[in-house]
């Protein structure tokens, strides 16, 4: 290189720098004249080479960018309607279950073919795990939803496995299904005991105390069994948070439960009767 | 409470689900760690490529330089071969655990990208790292932002080196430096970026630039550049 050789000489000559600096120019002169010739057309194809580098770059970065807005955009919309399946839960009542229920598996089963599909649809191979963070919320508050009206319906957990099964219709055959991770869908139960919790209270507050019962100790091993997963998570400081309110969610259902068994006596007659004008009586605050 | 007690079937099939997540997750735990050591790996053979190249700034001739870094390429390229074998465990992944490695990944971009800019003035391409590393795109392919994020680093060591070498006396290397930054600040000016960590590398690029700016003004203000070089001066006039 043309450095090494000035440098060498600046390195043998350690006298004042400007003459260094002259010996170095007038020795070499001639040569760079004739390089920076040949150099300047290399340098020009040189940008272009690196204008048509960054413009595959660009086209990566734009059709990468598109995808994560529509797969955001599903999400969204994923979140939205599952939350309406979560509402539509909440209104169940001793008298209208089956109905509401029914309807519940309804509207689920809209998110499953109207928007699930349309992110099954978008993603593809290396993208489950690339685009995550931008359809993690919608699975998430999917999972919480399915799991729920499952629970209302059958008393029992609906597994991952049993969710993914449904997953399957939706995509093209020809390509690798889109399948919820482990992490999301135990996410997902992480926020499905906050719902329960809202529903304990709402039965403990008709008279179902069986039901409720039924509630907490679901919770119960749902919150059991996630403390010794919890650690193992990829991020497991987002879990931690949720195992707290998790806690918090048992503990309040385990509250009501206590504060009716222990003076369930005097609510004997109230609970389970038709008379609702006293629903919340006895029951601890709660919000 | 009558319902669900440990031992009832229903707990079984709830218990045995969480059971068989606990041996996933310590399965993906324990590939992590295995991801971790060799991204440690790479983090210190990074180092040492770092520290031979910053000679450069000491005047070393270049090719002695390059020469002392280019030694340690043949052991990056073991490391991310065992990396690859590591990652086909679990196809379709890469993304899951990619975040171990990124950060390495980034430095070893913009090493790389330096040595090559000083031995050949130009920029080295995506394709070219991929090649130099020994990656396999279907295999462990080198993510584009990764490597864009390596080559805005690259351009942060630019300006110390440019400073240095007019010391030396040097007084052409601003112009050139002053060319190449302005082309490569206009090829990321190209890209649509969203607002993350590569924007923002981005925007620190032209404190580079600016830097750069000022040492050839600097230079050329008191006629040192000019020793005959008119064609390149021109050229650099109308780019700045």
């Amino acid at each position: 290189m043309l450095y090494a050789s000035k440098l060498s000489l600046i390195v043998m000559a350690p006298k004042p720098q400007r003459i260094r600096h002259l010996v170095g120019a007038t020795c070499e002169g001639a040569m760079r004249k004739a390089r920076t010739m040949s150099t300047e057309t290399e340098t020009e194809t040189e940008t272009s080479s690196m204008k048509d580098a960054f413009s595959k770059y660009a086209d990566y970065l734009n059709n990468i960018n598109d995808k994560r807005e529509r797969v955001v955009k599903a999400s969204r919309d994923i979140t939205m309607n599952s939350k309406k399946v979560i509402f539509q839960v909440h209104r169940m009542s001793k008298q209208n279950k089956e109905e509401v229920l029914d309807k519940a598996v309804k509207v689920l089963a809209a998110v499953n073919d109207q928007y699930l599909s349309r992110l099954v649809k978008e993603l593809q191979g290396t993208d489950f795990w690339k685009l995550r963070r931008a359809y993690s919320p919608g699975v998430q508050e999917y999972v919480e939803a399915a799991t729920l009206c499952n629970f209302c319906k059958t008393g029992l957990l609906l597994t991952l496995d049993e969710i993914n099964a449904t997953l399957l219709p939706l995509s093209d055959p020809s390509v690798e299904p889109l399948q919820i991770n482990i992490l999301d869908y135990i996410l997902g139960l992480a926020d499905l005991t906050g719902e329960l919790m809202r529903l304990a209270i709402g039965r403990i507050s008709e008279g179902e105390l069986d039901f409720a019962e039924k509630i907490c100790s679901f919770v119960r091993e749902i919150y059991r069994n996630l403390t010794l997963i919890a650690p193992e998570m990829d991020d497991s400081s987002d879990m931690k948070q949720k195992m707290e309110t998790m806690l918090q969610s048992v503990m309040k259902i385990e509250n009501a439960c206590f504060s009716v068994h222990v003076r369930g006596s005097e609510y004997i007659p109230l609970l389970g009767s038709a008379d609702t004008s006293y629903p919340l009586l006895g029951m601890p605050d709660i919000d | 409470m009558a319902f669900l007690n440990p031992s009832s079937p229903t707990s079984e099939k709830l218990e045995k689900q969480f059971v068989e997540f606990r041996h996933h997750l310590e399965e993906s735990g324990n590939l992590r760690e295995r991801i971790q050591a060799v991204a440690t790996e790479i983090d210190s053979v990074t180092r040492i490529i770092y520290a031979s190249l910053l000679l450069v700034h000491q005047c070393l001739p270049v090719s002695e330089v390059i020469e002392k870094a280019k030694a340690q390429i043949g052991v990056l390229k073991e490391h991310y071969s065992r990396l690859s074998e590591i990652v086909r465990e679990c196809p379709g992944q890469y993304y899951r655990y990619h975040g171990d490695w990124k950060s390495e990944t980034q430095t070893v971009v913009s090493l790389l990208a330096f040595m090559h800019w000083l031995e050949t003035g130009t920029l080295v391409l995506h394709s070219e790292v991929e090649e130099k590393l020994g990656l396999i795109p279907t295999e462990l392919g080198l993510d584009v932002d990764d490597y864009l994020v390596g080559i805005c680093f690259m351009s942060n060591e630019l300006p110390r080196y440019v400073v240095n070498q007019v010391t030396a006396g040097d007084y052409d290397c601003p112009r050139k430096v002053l060319k190449f930054l302005t082309d490569l600040h206009a090829a990321f000016r190209m890209l649509n970026l969203r607002n993350d960590f590569l924007r923002k590398k981005f925007d620190g690029m032209k404190y580079d630039l600016r830097k750069v700016e000022e040492v050839f003004y600097d230079v050329k203000i008191r006629g040192l550049a000019a020793n005959g070089d008119s064609v390149g001066e021109k050229q650099a006039q109308g780019q700045s």
